[in-house]
This record gives C-alpha cells, sequence and structure tokens, in this order.
C-alpha cells in the first residue's frame, strides 16, 4: 500500500540514488552550491516512497489541469501561511491580486511580481485551452507552504485532491518556487 | 513537492511537476518531473515571455505521454546561476552590528524619505501591471518602516495585526518592504536582474541598511525566535552565502 515515510537523505542518497536518463555534467549539483545551502539542502529529511500509485494520463485533449504550487500564495486577505504550515490555500484561475507569505527567502520574488505567470501560468494554460492543447484548465488552484515536510501534508493534499475531483480535474501541475 | 505528487497520484490523479533540485527528485521519485536548471523564484523561466514560459509547460506536459515511470527529464535551455546559487545572496562580509545604529529616528527619517521618493514610481508599476505583491503583511505601506524601527530599539513591538504575533509579522513586513523597492525599479528601469535588484535593496539602499541594523539586533537578542530568524537565514538573504552568518553557527539548518 502506498506509504511516503521519512529518511534521511544522506542514507538515501548512499543506496538508492538512480539517474533515470543520461544526465547533461553541467546541472546545477548539490555538491557545488555554496556552504549555507549545501549544508541545509544535503542534510534535508527526505520521504521515502513505498509502493508509489500510477495514474495513466488522459489524452491531451482531455485533460483539466489544475496548478499547486509549493510559493505559499494566497489572495490578499486570506490567513497568511504558517512558517511550517501543513494547509493549503485555493485560488481561482482568474484571481490575479495575490501575496506571498512563503517562511524562505532564498528564492527571487522579483520575477512573480513583474510576472505571475512566471510561477503560476494561468495565463499560458488558457491560451492552451483556447488552442485546444489542452482540456481546460480548473476552476481552482492550490498553494503550500514550500518549506513544511511534505509528510505531514497528506490530509490536506487529499482534501486539496477531493476539491479538485468534484471540479472534474484529471491533471496536476505541480510547481516549486 | 515531489512528496504531494505521490498523494495526488493515489488519488487518481495524473500528476507532472517542474524541479529545481535533480537530486531531490532522483530520491523521491514522482511518477513525471522536468528538472529546470534555473535560479529558484522563476519555475516557467522568465517573467513576460510567454514563448519560454510555453515551452517549459509544454516539456512537461510532454511527459505526460509515457507510458510507465518514474521519468525524469531535463529542460532543453539552462538559465545559468551564480557561483552555483540559486539566487542572490549577501556577500558575508556585509555585517553590521548594533553599534552602527545611532539615532534610531535618524534611520527611519532616512528611510521613510527614501520610500517617499520613490512611492510615483511604484504606483505607476501597480497601475501598468495591474497588481501588486506588496501587502503580505496587512499593513499600509506608511506602517512598514515605523514597525521596523521599532524593534532597533531593542524590544518587541506590540503587533499591530490581530491574530499576528510581533516577529511572524515582522517577516512579512520585510517581504512587503522588498516588494515596494523591486516592484518600482524593475518596472521602471524596465529590467530584470535578481542580482542586480538583491544588490541595489541590500547593500545599496537605506532600506536594506535598515534591515541589516535589524539583523544585528536579532543576533543580540534574547528572544530565541529572532535568533532563529537570522540563524536561519529567515530574513536576510544569507542561504546562498558562502559562510554562516558571523556570531552564529547556522545551527538552525
Amino acid at each position: 500500500m502506498f506509504r511516503l515515510q521519512r529518511r534521511s537523505w544522506r542514507f538515501i542518497v548512499g543506496q538508492h540514488r538512480v539517474p533515470f536518463l543520461r544526465r547533461r555534467c553541467d546541472l546545477t549539483k548539490i555538491s557545488e552550491m555554496p556552504a549555507v545551502a549545501r549544508g541545509f539542502i544535503s542534510n534535508l529529511d527526505l520521504p521515502v516512497v513505498y509502493d508509489p500509485s500510477w495514474t495513466q494520463p488522459v489524452p491531451a485533449n482531455k485533460r483539466r489541469i489544475s496548478i499547486v504550487s509549493t510559493a505559499a500564495v494566497h489572495r490578499r486577505g486570506d490567513k497568511p501561511f504558517s512558517w511550517l504550515a501543513k494547509d493549503f490555500r485555493a485560488f481561482d484561475k482568474t484571481d490575479r491580486d495575490l501575496v506571498m507569505t512563503h517562511v524562505a527567502v532564498e528564492f527571487d520574488r522579483s520575477a512573480w511580481q513583474q510576472d505571475l505567470n512566471t510561477i503560476i501560468p494561468l495565463e499560458r494554460l488558457k491560451e492552451m485551452a483556447d488552442d485546444g492543447e489542452i482540456g481546460s484548465v480548473a476552476e481552482e488552484h492550490y498553494s503550500f507552504m514550500g518549506a513544511a515536510d511534505p509528510v505531514t501534508m497528506e490530509k490536506s493534499a487529499r482534501q486539496a485532491a477531493a476539491r479538485m475531483k468534484q471540479d472534474g480535474v484529471n491533471t496536476v501541475f505541480l510547481i516549486p518556487i | 513537492m515531489c512528496g504531494l505528487a505521490h498523494y495526488f497520484e493515489s488519488e487518481g490523479l495524473s500528476t507532472v511537476l517542474v524541479g529545481f533540485v535533480r537530486e531531490h527528485i532522483e530520491a523521491i521519485k514522482p511518477p513525471r518531473s522536468l528538472f529546470l536548471d534555473f535560479p529558484m523564484g522563476r519555475s516557467m523561466g522568465k517573467p513576460n515571455d510567454p514563448v519560454f514560459q510555453k515551452k517549459v509547460i509544454r516539456e512537461a506536459f510532454g511527459l505526460l505521454g509515457t507510458d510507465s515511470g518514474p521519468v525524469i527529464s531535463d529542460f532543453s535551455e539552462v538559465i545559468p546561476v551564480k557561483d552555483g546559487r540559486m539566487g542572490y545572496a549577501l556577500p558575508p562580509e556585509l555585517v553590521l552590528s548594533v553599534e552602527d545604529i545611532g539615532d534610531v529616528n535618524a534611520v527611519l527619517a532616512e528611510v521613510k524619505a527614501e520610500m517617499a521618493a520613490l512611492r510615483l514610481d511604484y504606483e505607476a508599476a501597480v497601475a501598468a501591471r495591474g497588481r501588486t505583491t506588496v501587502g503580505a503583511s496587512g499593513l499600509e505601506i506608511e506602517e512598514l518602516a515605523p514597525f521596523v524601527a521599532g524593534f532597533l530599539n531593542g524590544e518587541i513591538p506590540q503587533s499591530p495585526r490581530r491574530g499576528m504575533p510581533a516577529i511572524p509579522l515582522l517577516k512579512l513586513v520585510v517581504e512587503d518592504l522588498e516588494a515596494y523597492f523591486t516592484e518600482t525599479r524593475t518596472h521602471r528601469d524596465s529590467i530584470d536582474d535578481l542580482e542586480l535588484m538583491g544588490k541595489w535593496f541590500w547593500e545599496e539602499s537605506k532600506t536594506g541598511r535598515m534591515l541589516l541594523l535589524l539583523e544585528a539586533v536579532s543576533i543580540a537578542s534574547d528572544n530565541k525566535v529572532m535568533l532563529q530568524i537570522v540563524e536561519m537565514s529567515l530574513m536576510a538573504p544569507r542561504f546562498w552565502s558562502e559562510g554562516p552568518l558571523p556570531g552564529t553557527s547556522a545551527a538552525g539548518w
């Protein structure tokens, strides 16, 4: 049965590192990051997946797509995310007045300030739906706190999934910040 | 993010994700992943570039055509990062101390004047974009700098926002201050350069200097949460620095 549990990242690296496809040798690697970030990222306890599920995608023109962002964005006036929030915020496909209450400051904010589509590409998806590249764009989209442990997010992830299915969503586009 | 993919997939929803840390994707094995060698905060690559953004989406959605997985692919283009860091970082040597604070009222007056000088350009940016990200704290723009200045006296001021303690609010105020500056400058000067924006705000502006003074107050504070926000680089951008902030151990990490 599907389970998600924590395990030491260093153990995972030692035992199970699997390059699925051949990778270019010049990509940004944890080992080449500056000291503070390298220490943090390489010491994270990552979840380990047992018996993962696989849902066969529907054809492109049948896809109804919802975005899930871990940027901790939400509508202005909604409750800000706490630092290790397990919950989520939903926003509509037409919402543009969003603010960000992410605890971490290591990522650039200036791009999404200029263009929301840089992190939540609602207008791009609408264009693709209008052109028939995808089926449709969901009414609701979702944001989580990316700094939180995903193992603690199971309940809220399943709640979001239930809302998606009520909206006829069959495909989720997950976007980090 | 990778963990969330498994939850949705187990609910009968097909997932595809984009991600910045390839080693994590390899370890957690979400069903379909597109690795992006981009600076963090730019998942679709480039602001106001629909062609590039759509290229990212199309390569990601192309993975929905695979019959089995997990599958991980590298996006066909790289947006270079500087010195292995995926965002702006303060120079490690740029550190202030509480002795540098001097007259708090004078510090605040300088910041207020600096912000007032940007106000028309900020409003022009908001009008042009039809939106602003300033406002995470819920405070008015005029309230932001005085709230920070309240900490420079070494005390924790009362939070003006019901339901939110002063220190979590402080973090959002810092966000709002930086957003006020960078939203203004990216529009006014038509530039998109995260390194330049970080350098301008944190190293050159009076407001950035006030926040480095706040960092000095935090290091000297008896309050554990104040210390935590500097130990964990949760306020000033030191996550990508070569070494912890002097006076801290980075033990929070």
